[in-house]
C-alpha cells in the first residue's frame, strides 16, 4: 500500500445546516494507484463531489472534515491554503462539469493556459505561450495558434472543455480529478473527451478519478469502480469484475442502477425499470441500510442494521445483507 | 416487470401558428434604435465636454467672474454676450462654460476617489469575506445610513467652502456607494466556476483579484460611475446653491441658480439656463449609462 498515489482513509465530511449536522461523506476509503482510472459513481447528493472537494481543500469554512487523504504519503487534509497551493495544479488538478463558466470570459483562452504554467514554474512569458500552444495541440485543438488568441465565447463546449483539460495538464499532474467532466457535453463530444482523457492518461502516466452518475461511462473506461450511496461506499470492485463476462454486481443498488440503463436488445415499448423513491434525507438517515427504503428485496434485518462494507470475494467489496446471486441478474 | 406502455392517442390537432417572423425592416429599426440610444447621449456629453474644456482654449470668452455694470441685465443674443449678462453684468455663457468645468472636475474626481477607495474596499470585502467583510460592510453601511447631503454640509461647514473640500465632502457619499456595488459584483464573480478553477491551479489571491475579478466587474463599475457622475453633479449644484460648495465669485451652475432665484419671478431665465444645462448633462449621463448597461448585459 506504500506505493499508492492517493490513499483516502475513513474520510468523513459533515456540514452544519441549521443546527443539525449533515453527513455528506461518511467513512469513505479508497486508494488510487499511479496510472489507474477510478470511477466514483452515484446519484446527486451521494457525496461523490464533496469527497473530492474535501481532498482538494475546496469546501467552505465551517465544514468538519475527518479522516485522512495522503498523496504519496503526505497528508492533504487540514493544510492551509498556502500549503495546498504547492499541490494544486502541480500534483493534483481538477476539471469541472461546466466548461461554459469554468473559463474567465475576459481572458483569451491561450493566456489562461499560459497563466497556469507561469503559476508554478519560473518561465518567461514567451516560453509559457509556446508551451500553451503545445498543450492546446496535445488536447487536439485544431489550429491551436489561432485558438490561442480567441476568447472563450468563440469556442464550442467541447473545445472549452479541451482548454480546461489543457489548463489542468499544464504542470503535468500525477492525478487528475474529472468531476462530471463530460456531463454537460453532447454524446459524441462526450466520447471524444473521454478518449482524449484516457489517451493523455497513458501518455503522461497519470491517475484519473472520474466522478460520474453514468454507470455506462464507468463500465467502458474505468479500471476500478466505486459506487456511492448516501455518503457511503456501497460497492467497490474492478470494472471487469463488475461488468465483464462472468463478473457480477452484488449490491442491490448498483444492480438497480444497471437495470435502469436502456438497452437496444430490450423488447420495444416496455417500461424502463427505475429506482423508485428518492435518495434519503441526509439529516435523517434510516438506522439500517440507507438504501433499504427503496430496495425491492429489503427485509427486516436490512431496516434494523447497517451492513458493513467488506471484501466478500477477492478485490470485490460490497455492503449488503442480501446480495444478488453470483453471475445472475436480479 | 416490463409492462407494455399504455396506448397513447397521438394528437392530430393543427399545431398553433408560428409567431410571425421579424422582418428585416423591424430588425434594422431595432438596431438603429439601439445605436441611437447609445450615441445620442454620448454625442451630447462629448459636445458639452468640448464646450466646457475646448471652447475657452480656442476663443476668448468674457470673464465669468467680473462684469461691467454698464452691461448689466443684457438680454440673451446681445452682441458679445450670447446668453446675455446677469445683474452684475457678468456674461452668462461664460459662467455656464466655467461652471461646467467645475461641475465635471468635481464629479469626475469624486467618482475616481469613489472607485479607487470604495472599489478597493468592496473588492477586498467581497473576495476575502469573513470578518474582513463584516467590518468593511458595517463601515460602508454607516456611511450610507447618513443622509448624504447633510453629511456633506457638515464636512463643507467644518472645512470651509472650496472646490477641493467639496470634492472630499461628496466623496463621503461616493465611496460607500461604489463600495457596495463592487462588493456585490465581486461576490457574484467569486462564486463562478472559473474562480474555483483558478484557485485549483494554485493562483495567488492578489493575482485572482487583478486577473479574474477586476476585468469581470469593470462593466458594472463603468456603468455605475456614469450614473454616479450625474448624481454628483446634482449634489454639487445643491451644495453650491446652499452656499457650502464652490465659493461665490467662482462660477458654478449651483451658484448661478442661487443668484438667479433672487429675481426668479422677474427674470426666470437666470435660473432656467443653468437648470437646463444641468438637466441635459445629467439626463445624458443617465441615458448613456443605461445604454451601456443594455449593451453589456449587466444590471
Amino acid at each position: 500500500m506504500t506505493d499508492a498515489l492517493l490513499q483516502v482513509d475513513d474520510l468523513r465530511v459533515t456540514f452544519p445546516v441549521g443546527g443539525r449536522e449533515v453527513r455528506a461523506v461518511d467513512g469513505v476509503s479508497f486508494t488510487v494507484e499511479p496510472g489507474q482510472t477510478l470511477a466514483i459513481i452515484g446519484e446527486s447528493g451521494s457525496g461523490k463531489t464533496v469527497c473530492c472537494r474535501a481532498i482538494m481543500g475546496l469546501l467552505p469554512a465551517g465544514t468538519a472534515i475527518r479522516g485522512s487523504a495522503r498523496l504519496r504519503g503526505s497528508e492533504l487534509l487540514g493544510l492551509s491554503d498556502a500549503e495546498l497551493r504547492r499541490h494544486r495544479g502541480s500534483d493534483v488538478a481538477m476539471v469541472f462539469q461546466d466548461p461554459a463558466r469554468s473559463l474567465n470570459p475576459t481572458m483569451r483562452a491561450g493566456v489562461q493556459v499560459a497563466e497556469a504554467i507561469t503559476t508554478h514554474r519560473k518561465v518567461s512569458k514567451r516560453e509559457a505561450s509556446t508551451q500553451a500552444v503545445e498543450l492546446l495541440r496535445l488536447v487536439r485543438i485544431p489550429a491551436a495558434e489561432r485558438r490561442f488568441h480567441e476568447y472563450p465565447h468563440q469556442l464550442s463546449g467541447g473545445m472549452r472543455q479541451r482548454v480546461m483539460i489543457a489548463i489542468a495538464l499544464a504542470c503535468r499532474p500525477k492525478l487528475l480529478i474529472a468531476d462530471e467532466a463530460t456531463t454537460a457535453l453532447d454524446v459524441t463530444t462526450q466520447a471524444q473527451i473521454m478518449e482524449l482523457l484516457l489517451d493523455l492518461q497513458k501518455e503522461l502516466d497519470m491517475a484519473l478519478i472520474m466522478i460520474s452518475h453514468d454507470l455506462g461511462l464507468a463500465a467502458s473506461y474505468a479500471d476500478e469502480v466505486v459506487v456511492m450511496y448516501a455518503g457511503k461506499i456501497v460497492e467497490q470492485a474492478p470494472a471487469t469484475q463488475l461488468f465483464g463476462a462472468g463478473g457480477a454486481v452484488r449490491m442491490r443498488y448498483t444492480r438497480a442502477l444497471l437495470d435502469a440503463i436502456p438497452h437496444l436488445d430490450r423488447p420495444a415499448h416496455t417500461q424502463l425499470p427505475i429506482v423508485g423513491g428518492r435518495p434519503p434525507d441526509p439529516t435523517a438517515l434510516p438506522p439500517g441500510c440507507s438504501f433499504a427504503p427503496r430496495c425491492q428485496y429489503a427485509e427486516d434485518d436490512c431496516r434494523a442494521k447497517m451492513p458493513t462494507l467488506a471484501e466478500h470475494t477477492p478485490s470485490h467489496r460490497w455492503a449488503c445483507w442480501h446480495p444478488c446471486e453470483e453471475g445472475g441478474a436480479a | 416487470m416490463a409492462a407494455p406502455l399504455p396506448e397513447v392517442q397521438l394528437a392530430t390537432a393543427a399545431p398553433p401558428p408560428l409567431p410571425s417572423l421579424v422582418n428585416a425592416r423591424q430588425l434594422r429599426a431595432q438596431r438603429l434604435g439601439r445605436a441611437l440610444r447609445l450615441w445620442v447621449p454620448a454625442g451630447i456629453i462629448i459636445l458639452i465636454l468640448a464646450m466646457c474644456f475646448l471652447l475657452p482654449l480656442v476663443t476668448t470668452l468674457p470673464s465669468s467672474t467680473n462684469g461691467n455694470i454698464i452691461y448689466n441685465n443684457e438680454a440673451p443674443f446681445s452682441p458679445g454676450h450670447w446668453l446675455g449678462t446677469n445683474v452684475q453684468g457678468v456674461d452668462i455663457f461664460s459662467q455656464l462654460v466655467y461652471g461646467g468645468q467645475v461641475a465635471f472636475e468635481v464629479a469626475v474626481s469624486v467618482t475616481a476617489i469613489g472607485i479607487v477607495i470604495g472599489g478597493t474596499l468592496g473588492v477586498v470585502a467581497g473576495y476575502f469575506g469573513g470578518w474582513v467583510d463584516a467590518v468593511l460592510s458595517r463601515v460602508l453601511d454607516v456611511l450610507i445610513a447618513f443622509p448624504a447631503l447633510v453629511l456633506a454640509l457638515v464636512i463643507a461647514e467644518g472645512l470651509g467652502p472650496s472646490e477641493i473640500h467639496t470634492i472630499w465632502a461628496l466623496s463621503v457619499f461616493g465611496i460607500p456607494a461604489v463600495g457596495r456595488i463592487t462588493r456585490g459584483a465581486t461576490l457574484t464573480i467569486r462564486g463562478l466556476p472559473y474562480m474555483t478553477a483558478a484557485r485549483l491551479a494554485g493562483t495567488r489571491s492578489w493575482r485572482m483579484i487583478a486577473r479574474h475579478i477586476l476585468p469581470n466587474i469593470m462593466p458594472i463599475i463603468v456603468t455605475f460611475s456614469l450614473l454616479g457622475i450625474g448624481v454628483v453633479i446634482i449634489l454639487e449644484g445643491a451644495l453650491d446653491f446652499l452656499g457650502y460648495g464652490i465659493p461665490a465669485p467662482t462660477a458654478s451652475w449651483g451658484n448661478m441658480i442661487a443668484n438667479g432665484q433672487q429675481i426668479l419671478s422677474a427674470q426666470p431665465e437666470y435660473v432656467l439656463i443653468p437648470s437646463i444645462a444641468l438637466l441635459i448633462t445629467v439626463a445624458s449621463l443617465n441615458m448613456l449609462g443605461d445604454a451601456l448597461r443594455e449593451r453589456w448585459g449587466t444590471q
